[in-house]
């Protein structure tokens, strides 16, 4: 099936193309020159539209046991968004945390062709698949998490050697079928089983004997030498305590120089500063990543309203469980691996410390000069639901706008603020990088994020509107992989998307002492912890993409 | 043919480390003598080479004609019940994916014995643990009901007792709380079981929860095995808290699991305690998995208004069938020939194990694969974190229970 697109204003950061006028061609999945097209094909008249690349999501929490229990506890969510199926479609529910269709829907509907589960337990990856397979329309991938488990804490006990972990971490990216390797909190996960509730970075964790430093050097280098794309994940210590902005300028340089990704920086850019011993530090943050070329970050921006916070980080979940709105709470000790936590939240722009984090977000956006090196998210659902994109968008890109929801905040929290006086607004350019060209590339997706020919047909059209927000709500036309999935923000095909891997090589011999420590140890054995793509496929349910790796 | 590493999902544990020997239709756990972790595997031996087809109100006939039969009695259906849910996730995914269609409802064969535990969810959240933490972390473990042991047979030695484990030592409390005295268990030298003088398992863990609740009045009559207990649980490390929730009585089961939730958070405040919950013997977990991804809510799920609704009094398949509000039975039952509806419709479809005899005669019996002997597929275990594979072992004719339910779904 071929398409003409014709008369599209164009952004394709890949390509330096800002808002020119010019023809895409879509021939059969993939982006063609428009002149290759046959002049009796299929063509649509977008000339009064924006186009760019599919959009993805860095960092969105869909798939996996947490996710499951996110939505069991948010039962009200659930029953006050439920919505019909229809012949395309199936029914489905939740704002929050949606089901998995919906989930999808949603995301197609706003122009998104990709989202990535950045929580993957190596031991649940099966179940994440699952439910990421059962997320149509987008597709999917997972970072697997590592450096709360006991097997790689006990390698670095032992001295094993970076080649050694290096081979381990290659094991599970290739045992769970992931693209990446998130760590959160490091060892904190872990030391929080033996009852200790706080570890900085730079403390030796008295269960495993090894510091957070220790943990985020060795596998940023491990992720850097395999040759994986993704940098490696960082959840920071010291998640959403007062003053952990030293703590993550300091977590950016245990990764001495190899590159690191720290996300939903906002939860980690707080200072204690003024009456209240809570300040904003997104300032010295975005100096930070400033200076730091290794250095990219999402934001992870707050949004007022009911959300639930779900995460692998159970020491400091549990930290933070008193402040939950409504008040129920859930931590899970995980299988020796890792662990995690889902409670409840209200932010309030009448809290000063909901307000603060809302400002420090839009702080943080605003100071980072690079677009390619701060991307948008929102955690979801942990900040916001993920449909809340269009008005972070327009919040970026409209300076007045900003400045009027700012005016609402507490008035507490506006003191705490400088938000008013900065005066930069994206541009649709910009916008592009951090939500297409930025996410491709630092995933690895050679052929997405960009509208060149050869790429794969994922693209958004959007009808210019007065309201920016408006504007990227509701899309004129979304294409999947070259079919016409979404017109007029409305589902008109569904399709399924395939997950995205890396497969890094590896000296199998690492099995060895692996099949030792499963077999006295775990209670699921090695040859059945392992997911094929075979499996994957069949069982599943999802088509396995597999994307190179390039040693440094 | 010999098999290593086979999954058995007779019981929620999911034990994969299983040696079993196939030969034609006959399949032989080699690895395990357990006579429960056996019955899987002599239950799924087919003799009768007539079970393998369809039948039509007791008369063989080809799976076309029962797929047409089962759409026809679908459409003649006002209200219809996916029920029993005892699958693989693939076989779940498509009876919702027909459940949906036909605007019906869905539920488990266990379906009331897992509210209260929803509910908790729901209601508080929990603490919860899993099974390789609990054999390498915990330093305590207190069961309620020596009942556990036995329903989950190899629990002792997988989880309680393992040869080693990562602490490096294996030395830790077990305790086991009863109300009826077990002499085998009370000669145990590994296991502490106290017999206590109480009507029940229930009354001892709110005695428990006194003892953890700021209300010291409530402390009064405490039993000292509890208060001993207690004591165990607050100089301990690690102290788990494991219980099956079909061991206490359904109708103040809620109230026990909160007791049980509340006594775990309180402690949690100074002390790392964990509760295991153990379960899904039956495919529950697996079946109230797939519900909440795939819906956003547990079961039960009505779909009877275009949306999925979920309100356990109103759609609680049991009471539905009882009151003959529903018309149509859909029964999905593969790993166990036992696993019969206890209650029918009007109209009844069978897509179940090849050696399931119902008592009534059904208007469409459907044999299909056993998952994990004749089919592939992935099942959750009772700690709703691992996925465990289901393998393929065994070769024949029964179609999975996945593909008739598409089958159906795609004649509608």
């Amino acid at each position: 099936m071929a398409i003409k697109l014709v008369g599209a204003q164009v952004y394709d950061p890949v390509h330096q193309i800002d808002g020119k006028q010019m023809d895409i061609g879509i021939d059969q999945e993939q982006i063609c020159n428009a002149d290759t097209l046959a002049p009796d094909c299929e063509s649509i008249d977008i000339s009064d539209c924006i186009v760019m690349a599919g959009a993805i999501d860095l960092h969105t929490h869909i798939g996996g046991g947490k996710v499951n229990i996110a939505r069991t506890m948010m039962i009200e969510d659930h029953q006050a968004h439920s919505h019909h199926g229809d012949h395309q479609c199936r029914s489905g529910s939740g704002h929050a945390v949606p089901s998995t269709f919906t989930a999808g829907y949603r995301y197609a509907e706003m122009g998104y062709t990709a989202g990535f589960e950045p929580a993957v337990l190596p031991v649940n990856a099966r179940q994440a698949h699952l439910e990421m397979a059962d997320t149509p329309m987008i597709d999917k991938g997972g970072y697997v998490l590592l450096g709360n488990d006991d097997f790689l804490l006990q390698m670095m006990r032992d001295g094993a050697s970076q080649s050694a972990i290096n081979d381990y971490v290659a094991w599970v990216l290739n045992a769970s079928q992931c693209i990446g390797i998130k760590v959160v909190n490091a060892g904190g996960v872990h030391a929080f089983k033996f009852n200790q509730r706080r570890l900085d970075l730079d403390e030796v964790s008295t269960a495993s004997g090894v510091t957070p430093r220790q943990i985020v050097n060795v596998l940023s280098r491990a992720v850097y030498e395999l040759g994986v794309t993704h940098p490696l994940h960082v959840h920071a210590s010291n998640l959403g305590v007062p003053g952990n902005f030293e703590t993550t300028i300091a977590t950016m340089g245990a990764a001495e120089g190899v590159p690191i990704h720290l996300t939903h920086i906002q939860f980690h850019s707080y200072g204690t500063e003024g009456d209240m011993k809570f300040s904003s530090a997104a300032c010295e943050i975005a100096e930070a990543i400033n200076k730091n070329k290794n250095v990219t970050a999402d934001v992870g921006q707050i949004m007022f309203g009911q959300t639930v916070t779900t995460s692998g980080d159970t020491m400091m979940q549990y930290y933070g469980h008193e402040h939950g709105n409504p008040k129920k709470w859930t931590v899970m000790d995980i299988e020796c691996e890792m662990g995690c936590g889902v409670v409840p939240f209200r932010y309030r722009d009448k809290s000063f410390v909901n307000a603060l984090q809302w400002s420090i977000g839009l702080e943080i956006f605003l100071q980072v000069n690079d677009p390619w090196r701060v991307f948008l998210t929102t955690d979801h659902p942990n900040g916001a639901p993920f449909t809340s994109y269009p008005h972070l968008i327009k919040l970026l890109m409209n300076r007045s706008f900003r400045n009027d929801h700012f005016s609402n905040l507490s008035p507490e929290a506006q003191r705490m603020s400088n938000l008013p006086s900065m005066d930069r607004e994206y541009s649709l350019y910009e916008i592009a990088i951090m939500t297409r060209a930025a996410p491709a590339k630092i995933l690895g997706l050679a052929d997405q994020g960009h509208l060149a020919a050869g790429a794969t047909a994922n693209i958004t059209v959007y009808r210019k509107q007065d309201d920016i927000e408006q504007m990227f709500a509701r899309p004129a036309y979304v294409f999947k992989n070259g079919k016409m999935i979404v017109k007029d923000g409305q589902i008109i095909e569904t399709v399924k998307g395939v997950t995205h891997v890396v497969k890094p090589d590896y000296d199998k011999s690492i099995e060895k002492s692996l099949r030792t420590y499963f077999d006295k140890f775990q209670t699921i054995s090695l040859d059945n912890f392992k997911i094929s793509n075979d499996e994957m496929e069949e069982c599943i349910g999802s088509q396995v993409v597999e994307h190179p790796c390039k040693k440094p | 043919m010999q098999f290593k590493h086979v999954t058995c999902p007779q019981c929620g544990l999911l034990c994969d480390d299983l040696d079993v020997s196939v030969n034609d239709q006959d399949v032989t756990l080699n690895s395990n003598s357990n006579s429960v972790c056996q019955q899987f595997f002599i239950d799924a031996k087919l003799t009768d080479k007539s079970a393998l087809q369809p039948q039509i109100q007791g008369k063989p006939c080809t799976l076309d004609e029962a797929v047409a039969y089962a759409a026809k009695l679908y459409t003649e259906a006002k209200q219809s019940v996916i029920s029993g849910l005892i699958a693989d996730v693939q076989a779940c995914r498509s009876a919702f994916a027909l459940a949906e269609k036909t605007r019906g409802v869905i539920d488990h064969a266990n379906g009331q014995g897992m509210r209260a535990s929803t509910a908790i969810m729901q209601r508080y959240g929990e603490v919860r643990t899993t099974l390789s933490e609990t054999r390498n972390r915990a330093d305590c473990i207190v069961l309620f009901g020596a009942e556990v042991l036995s329903k989950f047979p190899r629990l002792r030695e997988r989880i309680l007792k393992p040869a080693e484990t990562l602490s490096g030592s294996t030395a830790r409390k077990i305790i086991i709380i009863d109300v009826v005295a077990n002499a085998e268990l009370a000669a145990d030298k590994e296991i502490e079981f106290f017999h206590l003088p109480l009507p029940n398992l229930e009354t001892a863990i709110q005695q428990l929860q006194y003892l953890a609740s700021p209300r010291a009045s409530e402390k009064a009559e405490i039993e000292p095995a509890i208060r001993q207990i207690h004591q165990d649980i607050l100089a301990s490390n690690y102290s788990v808290l494991a219980w099956t929730a079909s061991l206490f009585a359904k109708i103040t089961a809620e109230q026990t699991l909160q007791n049980l939730t509340f006594f775990i958070k309180e402690t949690m405040k100074i002390k790392r305690c964990v509760g295991l919950p153990l379960g899904s013997s039956r495919g529950e977990i697996t079946a109230n998995q797939v519900s909440t991804w795939q819906t956003g809510f547990p079961l039960p799920v009505a779909f009877s208004t275009g949306t999925p609704e979920h309100n356990p009094t109103i759609y609680n398949a049991d009471t539905m069938l009882a009151n003959s509000e529903v018309d149509l039975l859909v029964w999905l039952s593969t790993y166990s020939p036992d696993d019969t509806p206890q209650q029918y419709a009007k109209t009844n479809i069978m897509i179940a194990h090849p050696n399931m005899q119902c008592s009534q005669t059904a208007d469409v019996f459907i044999p299909v694969g056993v998952p994990g002997i004749d089919q592939r597929g992935l099942a959750c275990r009772t700690d709703a974190v691992a996925t465990l594979p289901l393998h393929s072992i065994r070769e024949n004719d029964l179609p999975s229970a996945d593909h008739v339910l598409n089958l159906i779904f795609q004649a509608l």
